[in-house]
């Protein structure tokens, strides 16, 4: 049985037919083409599907869909700004080389914008802590950090 | 200015941020098929019943395949000892038996369920030890029949042992009676999950003669033959197209699901898609093997290692897999770094009933390192000795040979690296305090050697492209030091070269990301492209400057008089010109390392024989345990690792720090354990990888000796990080506590028992 799903994705309205227990993560990348959020594990462990909804950063793999209905959801594909910019967060996992396989870069993107959001100026153990439900194999995570600290520098000078 | 040793930002690094990276797992075709496999819920036993007419019937099923509809004959990476699907026999849980391709992953995944499979379970040979207790259940009876690969000669083997190496030089007996003390230690080690993020998948399509895999993968070339070797057909009838890959740590250097999908496509003329879940992914998932290693060495009271005795045991799961050649590295480091004396090695490739093991970065050398180092620290207690004052008298000098017989020239690199962690943190001054320690771990690691290749065509718009089927795992080899390495030598900078990725049928052969060999083999193709390609750049430039070839130079993205650099013409300006005289301006390079002279008497069973372009590195590690959990927190990590010339410091660095992570997750955390040949931890959220919480900066010490036969100087850089790392934790904890650490991860039980014991003490 499939239902209607109506929500606001990246900052447009889209309404889909979605099943009854599909999860968030299947409609964005199956039913919208939205392939940057990434399947991992499908367990909500690993974060790499992380995307937010009201702003608030969601496992997607085990997020029902319908829950979406009327919200607002952000993935990897909204974060650059006018005319396709990186934002800083972005330009900043670039220049820190915080990114080696990528794959669980959009998790890693989404999570942390709800901390900047939330908290312009995280300690490194605030950013730790955010960074609870994500994984990275590759990075060590500290070329992350490095990204995340650069953004405070500025922004907290 | 050369783009070599700039820390210019990887190619790939916007198109990750921005989501729109494909890796094999989103790559996506109309009317594509989905596939399911159907995996061994045992162990052991024998196939009594396989019914598939149901699940043939069910909604949206185009094929259910088994051993019936699959070739018959048995593949492998080195021996061929693997069937297509279990057919009779099931030698591990997960072991495919069927697969069901359907319209949708929904239906293959229902489909599967309706298939009817009875067991009669067999009691499994679920350990080392087990299968080669004599009167064992051999998993191969007909092992003394089964075919290797072309190109490489009879090992010994028999039994339950895909591979046994020996060696036994002589004297060492009689080394022994000159010891004042021996010491034997037993260390025993689990399984490691490369757990890399993007999970195993392949898609292919059928055209009727030629099979096409889109596939992240490291070594396509290999996918390729493998694939063609499991269907029974010619290398060229694959064409592998590789795409972007989620991690790979050597886990997708062997078939994963290529082979499934392929004769899936095949089968129903349809293009197919094979995703394995978590679970599965890490339950079939060739992970590092789990192993058990005894060392008994003789030491002096003046702190010499006069005689070893050394035997590994590996446990390659139900097929061989690399295991075989991996016994070769228990030859290669169990008389490497420190002088051992005479020394008696012996390594076996073990076959059990549980998922066949692999590569992991670093394979064999994380354990060896940490048994060897290990047993080194109880050497020096044993006797009383400083434990770095005893490393120091016993290290490599400059033309010591390793067990092989390969000498090293330039070991002095050794010493350094040992004084410039001194200089970093002093050793009378580290890992002081109570529940605190400090160790200290050394290892030769090598840059892996097999043959690439590159193709350079400058473009005509000046830009210049670099077309490889070396594949880009993540670490940056080829979408920053390729590029730079190219960038350099025809003076552009690195944004203005672009690389392209895999495909099997216009690029040749490459043999994959695999043992630090990107930068190093490939930077070398590009140098042998280039070195093809300049004359006829500078005698198309000759004419349009009208100066020698001989008096031109490269820079900007212009060839320029060298005295008169007023006098200039573009690239993009040369390259239209060599389209009317001669062709377009393309050249491909290729690249294999010679290998360095070795002893071939020196063992029985050697099939991986060298290390070739070796580096040196040594890490020490500081910890605090906490008295009441017996957690282990890791507060400070300086590696000093030599690298041959960097050519990108980010790159360097990002697979140091990464690499240790790994490393530390081993030491502390990680690990798959079986009991009857079922693992326990089956989950990622149980498997216990490392969080950004428990990981700390590591420092970082770079030492540049640049290898003459390298690019701009380089050497692999990126596998070793990870080969002494749980030695270096493992020697700080015991320093901490008194434990003995023999086993990994650490145990915190353990730490707790032992620092009771020292209160009480």
């Amino acid at each position: 049985m499939t239902q209607t799903l109506t929500c606001e994705v990246n900052g447009i309205l889209r309404t889909v037919e979605v099943d009854g227990d599909e999860a968030l993560l299947d409609t964005l990348r199956d039913r919208l083409y939205l392939a940057g959020t990434k399947r991992g594990c499908d367990e909500g462990e690993c974060g790499a599907c992380t995307v937010l909804v009201d702003g608030t950063p969601v496992h997607s793999c085990i997020f029902p869909a319908l829950a979406a209905g009327g919200a607002e959801v952000r993935t990897v594909e909204g974060l650059a700004g006018p005319g396709g910019k990186l934002n800083s967060l972005q330009q900043a996992f670039v220049d820190r080389a915080a990114v080696q396989c990528g794959f669980c870069t959009p998790g890693f993107l989404m999570t942390l914008t709800a901390l900047l959001e939330a908290n312009p100026s995280p300690s490194d153990h605030q950013v730790d802590e955010a960074m609870a439900g994500n994984i990275c194999r590759c990075t060590g995570y500290s070329a992350i950090r490095a990204a995340v600290r650069s953004l405070v520098r500025e922004d907290g000078a | 200015m050369t783009a070599v040793g700039l820390g210019a930002p990887r190619s790939d690094a916007e198109a990750k941020v921005r989501g729109l990276a494909m890796y094999g797992v989103d790559y996506r075709e109309a009317g594509m098929l989905h596939a399911r496999l159907l995996r061994s819920p045992v162990a052991a036993g024998r196939i009594i019943r396989l019914e598939v007419t149901e699940a043939r019937r069910s909604p949206g099923v185009h094929a259910v395949v088994t051993a019936a509809e699959a070739p018959r004959h048995r593949n492998g990476l080195v021996l061929l000892d693997t069937p297509f699907f279990a057919d009779d026999m099931v030698l591990y849980e997960g072991e495919p038996i069927a697969m069901v391709v359907a319209d949708t992953s929904r239906q293959a995944e229902a489909a599967v369920e309706t298939i009817v499979v009875e067991i009669e379970e067999l009691e499994p040979v679920s350990d080392v030890a087990e299968a080669l207790a004599p009167g064992a259940r051999l998993l191969h009876p007909d092992l003394d029949s089964y075919r290797v690969i072309p190109g490489t000669g009879p090992w010994p083997k028999g039994g339950n042992c895909g591979g046994v190496l020996t060696s036994d030089p002589g004297g060492v007996d009689e080394a022994f009676e000159t010891a004042d003390i021996i010491v034997e230690d037993v260390y025993t080690v689990p399984r490691q999950y490369q757990a890399y993020l993007e999970p195993k998948s392949a898609t292919a399509s059928y055209d009727g003669w030629r099979w096409t895999l889109d596939v992240s993968h490291q070594f396509p070339y290999k996918a390729r033959s493998r694939v063609a070797q499991a269907l029974g057909v010619t290398d060229s009838r694959i064409r592998v197209v590789g795409h972007h890959i989620g991690g790979g740590f050597g886990a997708r250097l062997d078939l994963g699901l290529e082979q499934f999908a392929a004769i899936g496509a095949s089968l129903t003329g349809r293009t197919v898609q094979l995703v394995n879940d978590r679970v599965e992914d890490l339950v079939s998932c060739m992970s590092r093997e789990n192993a058990t290693i005894r060392v008994r060495s003789g030491v002096t009271r003046q702190g010499r290692i006069v005689a070893r005795d050394f035997e590994c045991l590996m446990d390659s799961g139900a097929y061989a897999g690399d295991t075989p050649y991996l016994t070769s590295i228990a030859l290669l480091m169990a008389g490497s770094v420190y002088r051992v004396g005479p020394t008696r090695v012996t390594a076996k490739s073990v076959y059990t009933n549980t998922a066949p093991s692999g590569a992991f970065r670093g394979v064999s050398g994380t354990y060896l390192c940490f048994a060897l180092e290990r047993h080194t620290d109880r050497l020096a207690q044993a006797i009383g000795m400083d434990r770095r004052e005893f490393r120091m008298r016993n290290l490599f000098e400059p033309g010591d040979s390793m067990l092989n017989g390969q000498t090293l020239e330039d070991a002095e690199i050794l010493r350094e690296a040992f004084e410039r962690v001194e200089e970093r943190a002093p050793w009378r001054e580290a890992g002081k305090g109570p529940l605190r320690g400090v160790g200290l771990a050394a290892v030769i690691w090598l840059t892996n050697p097999l043959a690439g290749s590159a193709t350079l065509g400058i473009q005509e718009d000046g830009s210049l492209g670099v077309s490889t089927a070396a594949t880009e795992n993540g670490s940056g080899a080829v979408t920053m030091g390729l590029r730079q390495i190219a960038a350099a030598e025809f003076g552009l900078g690195a944004e203005q070269v672009f690389v392209t990725s895999p495909d099997t049928d216009t690029q040749s052969y490459d043999a994959g990301s695999q043992g630090s060999r990107t930068t190093h083999v490939v930077g070398m193709a590009i140098k042998a492209a280039a070195t093809q390609l300049k004359p006829r750049l500078f005698n198309i430039a000759s004419g349009l400057l009208g100066a020698l070839p001989d008096d031109l130079e490269l820079g900007g993205g212009n060839v320029r008089v060298r005295d008169d650099p007023s006098r200039t013409v573009s690239l993009s300006e040369v390259a239209r010109t060599a389209l009317g005289v001669g062709g377009p301006l393309s050249s491909t390079g290729t690249y294999s390392v010679p290998l360095p002279k070795w002893d071939p008497d020196s063992a029985q069973g050697l099939l991986f024989p060298v290390f070739p372009v070796p580096t040196y590195h040594v890490h020490l590690a500081e910890v605090e345990v906490d008295p009441d959990e017996g957690s282990v927190r890791v507060t400070r990590y300086v590696v000093v690792q030599e690298v041959g010339r960097m050519i990108n410091p980010d790159g360097v660095y990002g697979q140091i720090q990464g690499g240790v992570a790994q490393g530390m997750g081993y030491a502390l955390w990680e690990g798959l354990e079986s009991r009857d040949g079922r693992y326990t931890r089956r989950t990622l959220e149980s498997y216990g990888l490392p969080l950004a919480v428990d990981i700390p900066d590591v420092e970082i010490i770079v030492l540049e000796h640049p290898c003459e036969a390298g690019p701009f100087g380089a050497k692999g850089v990126a596998e070793p990080p990870i080969v002494p790392v749980a030695a270096a934790i493992a020697n700080a904890v015991s320093d901490a506590t008194g434990a003995d650490i023999t086993t990994l991860p650490i145990d915190p039980e353990e730490l707790l028992v032992a620092l009771e014991k020292r209160q009480e003490g």
